[in-house]
């Protein structure tokens, strides 16, 4: 029975670890989208070999590489496994916040960044998971002119918008960038609203503290036992948690003198302790010493 | 003759350009005035005792990093591949800081804080400090974000200090760790005047209650509802305030003895000589020497007097709602800055130099150490809000 309990535990463990895998695996996956479309590319970003297609931007919302090797891009809803990302080359490792732009041209030779179709008779575009059957992000374009893309207002956004700048490997927003500190600034320049807001989240930190430890002690000094018992005026250990660190110090001082005075009067206590020689060949005689006289 | 000629002129070439390369050729003003900063330090430390754990390390760094060098050989802090810059890396993505709060976790008892909860509230007061210079940085024309990493000097919390300017402005992380310790050594110089000016003779002589026995399992539970609640709502400090609690668990514990002791001992003595040393040598002259170096300094020292007197300030008027026989001794005040246990030691001092037996050391230890969760409460917002 015991055997079988173990065995039991076991089996729960590795169904959790591996459960708690899937859902890592699933969550990084989901962390990619189709960020920027372009259908007709007349004067606009060139591949490797100096051609001119339709090109489908992926962006990686996560701070940490998502592998897309192995998962699926597709022009047709009915046929999600259209084209299947190969896995083993470096290249489909997506860095935290970064880009990987595909070429929709219908020239698998070229690489594994060039698709098996082309966006020219669709208006769609579709990412699955490594399974084939999960969407991980879809978008229904509308038809686009020319060196015109389609994407999302900011990276990773859920607005999409037609792109007057098209940015395939670079953000979408190609407005003046502030961070928060800046933009924190424009409305406090003097950083009085910053020293209110700041101290006042200092202050709740702690004060939640203060109020939590200020009845802890309460809780942890009731007495269950009593509290539901039919005999409630017992008057036992009353007063025992009041005794200040003041009286604790000076009995463990008492006694600590006490102790010492003890031992001054028993000299003759004989205390063997065993020296511990561990050998080593370092400290052997037997190397120490010439073996031969002079 | 001409061959004789020839191995003159090569052998003098040589030691030429052996001469450009020693500290003789490339050594500058700038230099030399930092070195002297260096062994100021060192004679701070052996001297006068103050803070010798981090200003002979820090002080010694300086002069390593004050040693002109002909860029290109790997030998700079600052040069991609160089010893000095791999131990650097510890404190430029700010590795080193956490690890040193589980030393100060290991080694802080909070029975203090924990007898009498109310002091946590002083801890929190005297992070105006920090905001106080953060306004004037702003003043000055610093930049938000390296506005933020100045005013946490004020905080008087080392390591927090370099994990926060590591993040927010990697520029100024030398001047602005020199800054903090700096005046972290000087808190027995910088706080007194201050506490005497804004207590009365009558405030200074209020004896407080003892503080009670604090329970075991009351020591366990602090590092656990501390960290859920602190990190909850600023979690931009988790990595300061898991790790503080982190080794404060491990004490407690009393089932991690070893775990605990190694954290405060050989742990946090390692990492002090790193931080200590590379954040000295991050100080050359090239980069240190600077008109924001100076505004620095001088932001660093005002923030240590706003903190004092927020912390002073915030007990005086705590008094005015506490009925007589609970009132706190305003001169526990100052020791809301995270400097352990440095403040607490002033408040101890000053005290008795008005009343010979009015022991204020454990009531300021409680301060003391909200200080240290305070600021790096505060370096969180100020992560969360600027970076």
């Amino acid at each position: 029975m015991k055997v079988l309990h173990k065995y039991l535990r076991i089996f729960i463990l590795l169904f959790f670890t591996i459960f708690a895998l899937t859902i890592i695996q699933a969550q990084s996956s989901s962390d990619l989208r189709i960020n920027e479309i372009l259908v007709i590319n007349d004067s606009n970003y060139i591949d490797d070999f100096g051609q001119r297609n339709a090109w489908i931007e992926i962006f990686n919302t996560a701070y940490n590489n998502v592998n897309i090797a192995g998962m699926y891009l597709t022009d047709d809803p009915n046929n999600p496994q259209k084209y299947r990302i190969p896995k083993g080359d470096p290249i489909t490792v997506i860095q935290p916040r970064n880009y990987l732009v595909f070429f929709a041209d219908n020239h698998t030779t070229r690489g594994i960044l060039h698709l098996n179709f082309d966006l020219s008779n669709s208006n769609y575009v579709g990412l699955f998971d490594v399974n084939g059957t999960t969407l991980i992000d879809e978008i229904r374009f509308p038809k686009l002119e020319s060196d015109i893309s389609y994407g999302r207002i900011n990276d990773g956004a859920e607005q999409w918008t037609v792109l007057q700048k098209t940015t395939p490997k670079s953000n979408n927003f190609t407005g003046v960038m502030y961070n928060s500190g800046d933009e924190f600034v424009k409305i406090d320049p003097y950083g009085l609203g910053m020293t209110f807001v700041a101290m006042s989240v200092v202050f709740l930190s702690l004060i939640l503290l203060y109020l939590v430890f200020k009845n802890t002690r309460r809780l942890y000094t009731l007495n269950l036992k009593r509290l539901f018992s039919k005999e409630m005026n017992m008057p036992e250990n009353e007063g025992l948690h009041d005794i200040s660190g003041e009286v604790n110090a000076a009995i463990s001082m008492a006694l600590y003198l006490y102790r010492n005075e003890l031992h001054d009067h028993e000299e003759t206590v004989l205390t063997i302790k065993k020296v511990a020689r561990s050998y080593s060949p370092w400290s052997s005689k037997i190397y120490g010493l010439r073996t031969s006289h002079r | 003759m001409e061959n004789s000629a020839n191995y003159i002129t090569f052998v003098t070439d040589h030691l030429y350009q052996f001469y450009s390369y020693t500290s003789f050729a490339n050594f500058t003003f700038g230099h030399f005035i930092m070195i002297c900063i260096g062994l100021f330090f060192i004679y701070l430390a052996i001297s006068k005792e103050y803070e010798p754990l981090l200003l002979v390390p820090i002080g010694f760094g300086i002069i390593v990093g004050n040693i002109a060098f002909k860029p290109g050989f790997q030998v700079g802090i600052y040069e991609t591949g160089s010893v000095f810059n791999y131990l650097y890396f510890g404190v430029l993505q700010g590795i080193y800081p956490p690890l040193i709060f589980l030393g100060i976790g290991a080694m802080t008892d909070f029975s203090a804080l924990i007898s009498n909860p109310k002091l946590m509230l002083i801890g929190a007061a005297a992070q105006l400090g920090i905001f106080g210079a953060y306004a004037i940085a702003l003043l000055l024309g610093f930049s938000p974000a390296e506005a933020g990493s100045i005013g946490i000097i004020g905080g008087a919390d080392g390591p927090t200090a370099i994990f926060l300017s590591s993040k927010l402005a990697p520029d100024l992380l030398g001047a602005i760790a020199i800054s903090a310790y700096s005046y972290m050594a000087l808190v027995p110089v910088i706080q007194p005047p201050v506490m005497r000016l804004l207590t009365t003779k009558k405030e200074r002589l209020i004896r407080m209650k003892p503080p009670r026995a604090v329970s075991k399992t009351e020591k366990i539970m602090f590092p656990i509802i501390g960290l859920l609640l602190t990190a909850f709502i600023v979690p931009s400090a988790l990595s300061l305030l898991g790790m503080l609690f982190f080794g404060n668990l491990l004490k407690e514990s009393t089932v991690t003895k070893r775990l605990a002791d190694t954290a405060k001992g050989p742990l946090i003595d390692i990492v002090t000589i790193l931080i200590g040393l590379t954040v000295g040598a991050s100080t050359q002259a090239t980069t240190f020497l600077t008109v924001k170096s100076v505004g620095i300094f001088v932001i660093g020292a005002v923030s240590f007097i706003i903190a004092t007197f927020g912390g002073v300030m915030f007990v005086k008027i705590l008094n005015l709602f506490l009925k007589e026989g609970n009132k706190m001794n305003p001169l526990i005040g100052n020791a809301g800055v995270s400097a352990v246990p440095d403040s607490a030691r002033v408040s101890q001092v000053v005290g008795l130099q008005y009343d010979k037996t009015n022991h204020l050391l454990m009531h300021a230890m409680g301060p003391n150490v909200a200080g240290v969760i305070g600021s790096a409460v505060a370096a969180g917002i100020l992560l969360g809000f600027l970076s």
